[in-house]
């Protein structure tokens, strides 16, 4: 009857030594409740009932949840219960004062615990996980911080903030803009107006008067033209989304000196980026829209 | 009831007007079908225009409604009658040069600029008007340009900036016999710098002091091809002279410069040297004028007037020439085995070109100045390293695969030449000039800092003709 142990074990099984009732082949990696609490079945007294074989031993679950056919999750969910039926009574905070907390996604979670949960029932964690997540930060149970850990994702997209720009060591602050397909990047110093684009003067790199016009249209709409040094370069696109990618690089780095502009320079239009793009090119059409001409026969 | 239906190729013989089995006789023809093949694709095309709705009440045509023939309108040819311009009159509107607008505003205490004022450094960043009869003087040498702003102001006028007084002084010096004797000076520069505006304001100035100025206002009037030319005898390798454009360049020398009036033949010439007999004690402006009627002696008339011109105790020589890059390639004449023939081979050009590189020294002291353009000149690449290295740019440097002209590189290489970076005005100029444009009546707006300074900024850091764009000329 040795053969009976030499099956390929998976994870949700383990073997228990009659004698010692503990766990003897592996140790269990994955965070599940209930090996210990609770068992399927009662180990079987080997001193009172000598078997004929001691080898043959029985393979019992680890956990009462292995008949649900996704024990791992319910383990983890009736922990989650247990743990809130605990802590109930601490103090817990307004839904917005919570800390803001990314859990899995439902497809996240089924690829951790490799169980096909559903979707229903994973969202019944969501909301239990939403009620601990109240809980007071000054007061909450380390255990029960270990339990959340499990349903946080990875990478908590709340954690990343922007960087704050800065003005660096020689006086310069530096911005980012974008329209059409060109990209700039402008940086700014205090000084007397001057302009160079691209290594030029202004009026080698746009021949156009508008064009120079709305390159520094930041600094023209705060009254800021003769207080600031421009230095950009720009690529991409043609000459009126550079100028305008330019635009908005200037504002970003002006609002780096003088943050109080921000509202001036949204009022002239400096903040959003213009997300618009040439329009694709459809099947059946000479352009984007653009129909072929109409004939007779 | 048996249907009408042709059983091999299963379609109603009658009624269908487009079977769908093509009748087996029926073969490929060279000329497309005149119906359209069945296609269950919709149309791609737009939509057909709409017809124009006729209003019910009218019955076109009652009477002939149904005519065998119809009377064919003839088209109405369009017949001209506008007068045509004259042989020459739209070419003499483009070319026309136009110094005072009447409608413009006098600008009051706008002094004219003096022999004397012009060193004043006080007067820089003011504007000063440019006495009349340096105008027609300037005019004659053709200083003026039809893209310049002159017509905006009542009168032509100057901006005195510090190029212009650097310049003031060193006429003044050359004047005076201090410091260098010649100055031989290219000026460079982005487009709408200022200058060809540094060739008039050293005219205006060599006027005033008395000089004598000869000006080629522009080098590619020489290469185009659009003057008549001839070969110089005995010369190798060939040169060639334009004759009728020196007839109207000694005429221009002639009329711009009085002071020759005053000055007269030293010693009668060679007699081989003038195919005409010239009377003793002329003077210089009459000789001029001589080679001006008759193209067939203009050259030799020209090399006989500079050689009256450098003997001593003349009046030092201004020379200038416009678009430099144009004197220094092939032109478009050809050379009777059809080859181009190279600027330098023009005696004109060749004349200018050994005064800037310093092989024929001004024994009077005086200026060579060549200025270059950025919006109509051609690439030399000779010309471009040339310029590079003598400015201290390191980053021009030879490049292996290019290939330079010798002639070129050649004019520069005896050194002395000086080139000068033209570059924006400084703020306080830019507001004098703003301030005179404002007195003019072209500037609406308050000239205070922020107006200039948004300005200057606007023109790429004060360059000169830009400022003249964004400000006077672009008014939303």
């Amino acid at each position: 009857m040795a053969s009976k142990l030499s099956w390929p074990l998976s994870s949700r099984w383990t073997i228990q030594c009659p004698k010692c009732h503990g766990e003897i082949l592996r140790k269990r990696t994955f965070i599940s409740t209930g090996s210990s609490r609770a068992i399927a079945a009662p180990p079987v007294n080997l001193t009172q009932n000598s078997p004929s074989n001691p080898q043959n031993a029985r393979v019992v679950p680890a956990s009462p949840s292995y008949f649900t056919g996704r024990p791992d999750s319910t383990d983890n969910y009736l922990n989650l219960l247990a743990l809130l039926r605990r802590y109930q009574t601490l103090p817990t905070v307004a839904p917005a004062q919570a800390p803001r907390v990314a859990w899995r996604t439902v497809t996240q979670y089924r690829l951790l615990v490799g169980e096909p949960i559903r979707a229903s029932k994973y969202h019944k964690v969501v909301e239990v996980l939403q009620r601990l997540n109240r809980i007071h930060p000054a007061v909450m149970p380390a255990p029960l911080k270990e339990a959340m850990e499990i349903y946080k994702r990875d990478i908590d997209p709340y954690a990343v903030t922007k960087r704050p720009n800065i003005i660096d060591a020689d006086g310069r602050a530096y911005g980012v803009g974008r329209r059409k397909s060109s990209s700039a990047k402008v940086y700014l110093v205090q000084g007397e107006g001057e302009v160079l684009v691209n290594g030029k003067s202004i009026n080698s790199a746009f021949g156009r008067i508008h064009d120079r016009e709305s390159a520094l249209w930041a600094l023209k709409a705060t009254g800021r033209m003769d207080k600031y040094n421009v230095w950009a370069l720009v690529s991409g696109g043609g000459s009126t989304g550079q100028a305008e990618a330019i635009t908005l690089g200037a504002a970003k780095a002006l609002m780096v000196f003088e943050p109080a502009l921000k509202p001036a320079l949204r009022r002239a239009g400096c903040v959003t980026r213009d997300p618009r793009r040439v329009e694709r090119k459809k099947p059946g059409h000479v352009k984007a829209r653009k129909m072929p001409a109409w004939v007779k026969r | 009831m048996s249907l009408q239906t042709c059983w091999r190729c299963i379609a109603r013989a009658s009624c269908q007007p487009c079977p769908t089995r093509r009748p087996p006789q029926q073969l490929c023809t060279l000329y497309p079908a005149s119906t359209a093949a069945f296609t269950t694709s919709p149309s791609l095309s737009a939509l057909p225009p709409k017809k124009k709705a006729k209003s019910p009440m009218v019955e076109v045509n009652v009477k002939g409604a149904k005519k065998t023939f119809t009377k064919k309108k003839k088209k109405l040819q369009k017949v001209d009658r506008g007068k045509k311009p004259a042989v020459g009159e739209r070419k003499a509107l483009r070319k026309r040069v136009v110094l005072s607008n009447t409608n413009a505003l006098e600008v009051e205490g706008l002094k004219d600029i003096t022999a004397q004022s012009m060193i004043d450094d006080s007067l820089r960043g003011h504007v000063l008007a440019i006495p009349g009869p340096v105008v027609d003087q300037l005019r004659a040498v053709e200083a003026f340009k039809v893209t310049q702003g002159w017509p905006l102001f009542r009168r032509p006028s100057m901006l005195i900036r510090k190029d212009t007084l650097d310049m003031a002084t060193e006429i003044e010096n050359i004047s005076l016999g201090i410091g260098d004797k010649t100055i031989r000076r290219v000026f460079v520069g982005e487009r709408g710098s200022g200058k060809t505006t540094m060739l008039l304001q050293a005219m205006t100035m060599a006027f005033l002091k008395d000089w004598v100025v000869i000006n080629i206002p522009q080098a590619q009037d020489l290469i185009l091809a659009q003057t008549e030319y001839g070969p110089l005898p005995s010369t190798t390798p060939t040169l060639y002279t334009q004759r009728t454009y020196t007839a109207s360049l000694l005429n221009a020398i002639s009329r711009a410069n009085p002071i020759l009036q005053t000055l007269q033949l030293s010693q009668p010439p060679a007699e081989n040297e003038i195919p005409i007999p010239v009377p003793p004690n002329i003077s210089l402006s009459r000789l001029a004028l001589l080679g001006a009627e008759d193209p067939e002696i203009a050259w030799p008339i020209f090399e006989l007037l500079y050689r009256e011109l450098t003997l001593p105790d003349r009046p030092p020589l201004l020379l200038c020439m416009d678009g430099l890059a144009h004197a220094m390639r092939n032109t478009h004449y050809i050379s009777n085995t059809y080859q181009p023939i190279h600027a330098h081979q023009f005696t004109i050009i060749k004349w200018f070109l050994d005064h800037l590189s310093g092989t024929s020294p001004l024994p009077n002291a005086g200026l060579v100045l060549a200025s270059t353009s950025e919006s109509n000149s051609p690439v030399v690449p000779a010309l471009k390293l040339a310029l590079g290295q003598l400015e201290g740019n390191s980053a021009v440097r030879k490049d292996p695969f290019a290939k330079y002209d010798e002639r070129v590189l050649g004019v520069f290489e005896g050194g002395g030449v000086e080139v000068k970076r033209m570059g924006g005005l400084s703020k306080e100029e830019a507001r004098g000039l703003m301030e005179y444009w404002a007195l003019s009546g072209v500037v609406r707006q308050r000239v205070d800092d922020g107006f200039v300074g948004e300005k200057w900024c606007l023109s790429g850091g004060g360059c000169v003709g830009e400022l003249e764009r964004a400000v006077v000329r672009m008014r939303v």
